[in-house]
């Protein structure tokens, strides 16, 4: 019944120099029917702070709507931009306490004041991680080969939305879970700019 | 005092007709019967000093301080009474310790201001509680900027450059109004307040006094701590130094 | 001392996280093998679109209780707000208690803040309600309407997750239904080709799914009014039977024939009107 089963989704977040990069295919399914094929997984959470959701769409539309309305009251009561990693360990307390009745696998990304840049990935068990990159959903599994050896410390703008353009639509093709558009959202200090490709503008690959 | 025998002080939540809530002032005067306690704000630190009044020798020195560590980073520095001060400091802990459960990061001392404030408040507001007999100073660093604040008997609380309460808080204000706090180092900032202490302490009234000293700055690393001892005892030293100084210049006059 | 905030004491507790409560209780009484109540399901075919003005919802009128039908022609698209309607798919007790109950805090909210209901607000009631029990309110919803940003139109499931997309379908004739709007849907279409395409989708719902059919419902919104259109189209009348079961008089021979006559025995008074 419920939509979008456990990671049956591509999701992904990439750091670069001042800003991050998020992208997520656009599928989402209630057995084998495609219930939406043009799904938004990027959620905005604050002005400078988006989520990528993976697992049941249920789940994870409750968890954020409440992380984003935690983060309206902490960034009004401390009168500041709320930091990435303040939200993520909102959406971590949720995920880690409800974990036995919860399915949702959430990457957090975003800019602040204080630690720039930052890219948290909040897995099924409700662990909570920092890295340079992540990369969430069955989709993925497809893609770790393809993003540990291309991702690069010090990558542009540019480079980074390549990269994960490439690596989503890689992903896409191979996982029959995973499908549709390609969404993205490129975050920097002053300004974030969404970016939508299209199942028939998808990068050149093997197609057989 | 004015306000004995109107009826109107008898309870906080009662105003008298010319808008006042007498039982907070009482608080206020409860808290001009203690110690003094000041505390400097430069460039890049606060630091808390308390003129901690020793009514016996027989009191074990060191024992029950006056300044508090709320967290890693954020301290209180305290006149009034105690018992009341801890309830505040118990509080503020707990705050402070909620907010890292929550967001793994420290609480920014504003916030922490904000909840301490609220709840001093909601003691002004019922006629089964007494306000708090205490009127604590936070001292605090968000990121490398420093932060000091002063809580007022009614909740109301503000952001300071200095500020100091207790039995000499109009000499200490003065004296501390007299620094030139936007280049003051903050070491420096140290020996002001031991100064400053030392010098509105009344020898003829409270005979014994422990000088306490905190401080949240850059060379502190961001950590509430106490000035170290070889600072402390400098400090201690240039104030005894600076107050047979003035006496001199008062024996001149 | 205690690791919550004392504040708490103070200010009320905040009414906001996850709860499960109710989903564990059930969870906990059916593993003990309390038998839980099964109703009827509407096998249903609802649908909805945007167009140039406003938002067209569209539902079939079969009720099922399992293989009988039990309604031929009831109503499925429900009424939440002066400009917001609702069509129901999956139990219909459920459906129906569901789109009342938010109706009416729609109608106290409005009533509270002097303005007109948003259609995100009726479908953040919604998702919220049904994600709190977990999937077992089984109410699957087409949810549309037209407020001070536009024309909305959303689908809600029964575990509280929401879509929000140009044109939908739910229930059982789901599959049947979208293959009509993803081969004759375009943006910005006028009424009367809005209507149609909702009806055709509806009927094709209702002659290839077996948990639909009767009569297309077809409800249009826009900013200036709602036009609830019941039975807008009804494909499954009875047409008149060319035979019948009558006999013909004289049918019966008729054998012997005896007349009795019965003598009254007294001419009552006719009652008196004062």
């Amino acid at each position: 019944m419920s939509a979008l089963k456990p990671g049956e989704t591509t999701i992904m977040a990439v750091k670069f120099d001042n800003g991050v990069v998020v992208g997520a295919d656009s599928r989402t399914t209630t057995g084998s029917y495609i219930a939406n094929r043009v799904t938004d997984k990027i959620t905005q959470i604050h002005d400078r702070i988006f989520c990528c959701r993976s697992g049941s769409a249920a789940d994870t539309q409750a968890i954020a709507d409440i992380v984003q309305l935690h983060t309206q009251m902490f960034a009004v009561q401390s009168e500041e931009l709320p930091p990435v990693k303040a939200v993520a360990s909102i959406f971590q307390g949720l995920c880690y306490q409800n974990k036995n009745q919860l399915s949702a696998g959430i990457i957090v990304a975003g800019v602040d004041n204080v630690n720039g840049p930052s890219v948290y990935n909040i897995p099924l068990g409700g662990s909570i991680h920092e890295e340079d990159f992540a990369i969430g959903g069955s989709g993925s599994s497809y893609i770790y080969g393809y993003c540990d050896k291309v991702f690069k410390a010090g990558m542009s703008k540019d480079d980074c939305v390549e990269f994960v353009k490439n690596a989503v639509s890689l992903a896409m093709t191979r996982d029959g879970s995973s499908g549709g558009v390609i969404r993205m959202a490129v975050i920097t200090k002053d300004n974030v700019e969404r970016i939508f490709v299209p199942g028939n503008k998808m990068p050149e690959q093997y197609l057989g | 005092m004015t306000s004995i025998g109107t009826g109107y002080d008898l309870a906080v939540s009662t105003y008298s007709p010319d808008g006042r809530l007498f039982q907070v002032e009482y608080a206020e005067k409860a808290v001009d019967n203690s110690g003094t306690a000041i505390a400097i704000r430069t460039k890049d630190g606060v630091i808390i000093a308390v003129e901690k009044i020793v009514s016996t020798v027989l009191e074990i020195p060191g024992s029950s301080r006056r300044i508090f560590p709320i967290d890693h980073h954020i301290g209180f520095g305290s006149s009034g009474w105690v018992p009341d001060i801890k309830r505040l400091i118990g509080i503020a802990r707990d705050e402070a310790w909620e907010h890292r459960k929550s967001y793994q990061m420290p609480i920014p001392p504003k916030m922490l201001a904000d909840r301490v404030a609220l709840y001093i408040q909601a003691y002004t507001l019922y006629s089964s509680l007494r306000p708090f007999g205490a009127s604590p100073m936070m001292a605090g660093m968000h990121g490398d900027e420093p932060y000091l604040y002063l809580f007022e008997t009614s909740g109301a609380y503000y952001g300071y450059w200095g500020c100091a309460t207790g039995k000499a808080k109009q000499l200490a204000k003065t004296e501390i109004e007299k620094l030139d706090l936007s280049n003051l180092s903050t070491r420096d900032a140290v020996k002001e307040a031991a100064r400053i202490i030392h010098t509105v302490h009344d020898d003829s009234k409270d005979r014994l006094f422990e000088l306490e000293m905190s401080w949240v700055c850059k060379e502190s690393e961001g950590k509430f701590t106490r000035v170290p001892q070889d600072l402390y005892n400098e400090a201690v030293e240039y104030a005894k130094h600076s107050n047979n100084d003035d006496m001199d210049d008062d024996e001149e006059l | 001392m205690n690791q919550n905030s004392i504040l708490k004491d103070i200010i009320s507790d905040s009414n906001t996280g996850l709860k499960f409560d109710n989903a564990r209780r059930n969870q906990a009484l059916e593993a003990k093998g309390q038998i839980m109540p099964k109703a009827t399901k509407t096998g249903t075919t609802i649908v909805g679109l945007v167009y140039k003005d406003g938002v067209v919802l569209g539902a079939d009128t079969r009720a099922t209780a399992g293989s009988i039908v039990a309604d031929k022609n009831c109503a499925k698209i429900h009424y939440m707000a002066p400009n917001i309607y609702c069509c129901g798919a999956g139990t219909a007790a459920d459906t129906e208690y569901t789109t009342n109950m938010v109706s009416s805090q729609l109608t106290l909210h409005s009533m509270n803040n002097g303005r007109e209901s948003r259609v995100v607000t009726a479908m953040t009631l919604l998702k919220q309600y049904l994600f709190q029990y977990q999937g077992h309110v089984s109410a699957a919803l087409v949810l549309g309407g037209v407020d001070v940003h536009g024309p909305h139109l959303y689908t809600v499931y029964p575990h509280g997750s929401t879509d929000k997309l140009p044109f939908v379908t739910m229930g059982s004739g789901s599959l049947a239904a979208m293959a009509i709007f993803e081969s004759r849907y375009k943006p910005n279409m006028e009424r009367e080709e809005a209507i149609q395409l909702v009806n055709d989708a509806v009927e094709s719902g209702i002659f290839n799914d077996l948990g639909s059919g009767s009569n297309v419902d077809v409800c249009v919104i826009t900013k200036e009014k709602v036009d609830y259109l019941r039975n807008y189209n009804k494909p499954n009348q009875r047409i008149p039977k060319i035979g019948n079961y009558k006999f013909n008089r004289g049918t019966t021979a008729i054998i012997s024939e005896t007349v009795k006559t019965f003598n009254k025995s007294s001419e009552a008074d006719a009652m008196e009107v004062v």
